[in-house]
């Protein structure tokens, strides 16, 4: 049982094949889903699950909605982000997560190790993704 | 033509750049929200000349204050409306615990 942070292997293929389109608004609908540590994921994971997934106040099996940012270029690299993601009023215990579309049969697109149980309690759980740019953004092809 | 995915595949969150931000019987203050948009929108590096890093301490400072003022205007504006909404829907005692707050 580990979680180990990995873009997943299947969504690299799926990139060379279109299936997702990270556009805002017009694109795909992604979400992220927690997990405990007890979960297994990886980049052999190719799509979400419930096993092992959080739950608690303020979270929904299936995770929060994330919201995209269109991909754009700087220099030779292309990137993109997306908006921080907030799980109000929350009492819960995570170790990790899966992102996933939503709107492609949930294929997974990347797994993330928080290094350690985080815990809110009755509060604010937020996810803050890096400055995005070319050295920085979630999801860089360079 | 290989496609280099900067992803590192048995990475520790810090890699990444991602983190966590957990909170315990209260939301964010105003200010913790200032200080986290302050980081995404100035980044100084650590090997920038003395004084460029100086000047970007400096204006990452000033964007901290402006947004946290703006956040703290933003929540009493915000409680305005819920005061009135929770008024008129018959629940003074309510309205003013948020007008308290």
């Amino acid at each position: 049982m580990a979680i180990s942070q990995a873009m997943c292997t299947s969504f690299k293929q799926e990139l060379l094949t279109g299936t997702h389109n990270f556009t805002t608004s017009t694109g795909d609908a992604f979400k992220l889903a927690l997990y405990t540590s007890s979960a297994t994921l990886g980049a052999s994971t190719a799509a979400y699950t419930t096993t092992n997934e959080v739950t608690g106040t303020g979270y929904t099996a299936g995770g929060g909605s994330l919201t995209n940012v269109t991909p754009t270029t700087s220099g030779t690299t292309a990137l993109t982000d997306f908006a921080d993601l907030t799980f109000s009023t929350a009492t819960i215990t995570a170790r990790g997560a899966l992102i996933y579309n939503d709107d492609q049969s949930d294929k997974s697109v990347i797994v993330l190790d928080f290094g350690s149980d985080k815990t809110s309690t009755a509060g604010d759980f937020t996810i803050v993704f890096p400055t995005a740019d070319a050295s920085n953004a979630i999801i860089r092809i360079a | 033509m290989k496609l280099d995915f900067e992803f590192p595949t048995n990475g520790t969150i810090k890699d990444l750049g991602i983190q966590v931000h957990t909170t315990n019987n209260r939301g964010f203050t105003p200010e913790e929200h200032a200080i986290r948009c302050a980081e995404k929108i100035v980044s100084v590096s650590s090997e920038a000349h003395p004084a460029i890093r100086a000047q970007a301490h400096a204006f990452k400072s000033q964007v901290i204050r402006a947004v946290e003022q703006t956040l703290c205007e933003a929540v009493k504006s915000d409680r305005t409306t819920i005061y009135n909404a929770l008024n008129e829907a018959g629940h003074p005692e309510l309205a003013d615990l948020i007008r308290r707050l």
